[in-house]
């Protein structure tokens, strides 16, 4: 033991051992399951499940396709209904009017947006 | 962590007391270094850097220490100590010192303990404890002086 009113700047061993006894605990391994056991609860509360990645792709996905299907059935009824060429014909009397076979042309440089139908129609028959 | 788990342990008891609440301060401060990793310059040594944050998960617990217990031990984990004849008299001694230290202002105890049980210099332990390193210099000074008269009548009544 060295001299206590010695202002050492050396480690003391004995002071130091007699402490280290003092404030040791032996299960230093349960400790350490312990901690990890802690860490991965944590990570586990940090991390975003996949299926909710998942999910949140899915939601825009299944509009999209919605959307996709409603465009597809209203074009196949305007195309297929052969009853509806009157009305066809209708919607694209001003563009048709406008310069006879060049029909497309009037779509794109009409003043006012052409029906939906129009527009369809008159790229099938331009094929 | 195995490396460091003892370490950080005594360290929060230091501060603590408790060895329980140490234990929770200890788990505290590894979860913050496993958060932290990536802030860490590893250019320097991790002791010290592991040990600033486990005294400080210790001190923040002093603060709230009635907030929220310790979670125990699992019993079937805790390994067996030292014969109950020789645990007694250790006990004893281990105690005292305890005792010892917790008269120490927190500071002065957490020095001590880096200084001579964890072996950290002076330099070390004032970027751990954010003083300057004469006050460590005169903090583990004037702690031991207490310890070590504690160790020496200990020794004089020939335990």
């Amino acid at each position: 033991m060295k001299n206590p009113e010695t202002f050492d700047h050396r480690p003391d061993p004995e002071l130091g051992k007699a402490l280290r006894a003092a404030l040791e605990r032996s299960d230093t391994s349960a400790f350490v399951a312990r901690v990890m056991a802690s860490y991965d609860r944590a990570l586990e509360q940090a991390t975003v499940p996949t299926w909710e990645v998942l999910a949140s792709w899915f939601r825009p996905g299944v509009a999209a396709a919605i959307v996709a299907l409603i465009a597809g059935f209203l074009f196949g009824r305007v195309v297929l209904s052969g009853g509806d060429t009157a009305s066809i014909e209708m919607a694209m009397a001003p563009a048709e009017g406008s310069g006879g076979g060049g029909g497309l042309t009037a779509l794109v440089t009409a003043p006012d947006p052409p029906d939906a139908s129009v527009v369809f129609t008159s790229l099938v028959e331009s094929r | 962590m195995e490396r460091y788990a003892a370490q950080a342990r005594r360290v929060a008891r230091a501060v603590l007391g408790d060895p329980d609440d140490a234990d929770d301060a200890a788990q505290d401060g590894f979860l913050s270094a496993l958060v932290k990793l990536a802030q860490y310059d590893s250019r320097r040594p991790f002791g010290p850097w592991l040990m600033r944050i486990v005294a400080n998960a210790a001190t923040d617990r002093r603060r709230r220490r009635n907030v929220r217990r310790a979670e125990p031990l699992d019993p079937s984990l805790v390994g067996g100590g030292p014969r109950p004849d020789a645990a007694a008299v250790q006990s004893e001694l281990g105690d005292r010192l305890r005792a010892a230290l917790a008269e120490l202002p927190e500071r002065r105890r957490t020095a001590v303990v880096l200084f001579d049980v964890e072996g950290y210099s002076h330099a070390e332990i004032a970027g751990i404890l954010r003083i300057p390193e004469g006050t460590v210099r005169s903090e583990v000074f004037h702690g031991r002086r207490r310890l070590r008269a504690l160790l020496e009548d200990w020794k004089e009544q020939g335990k």
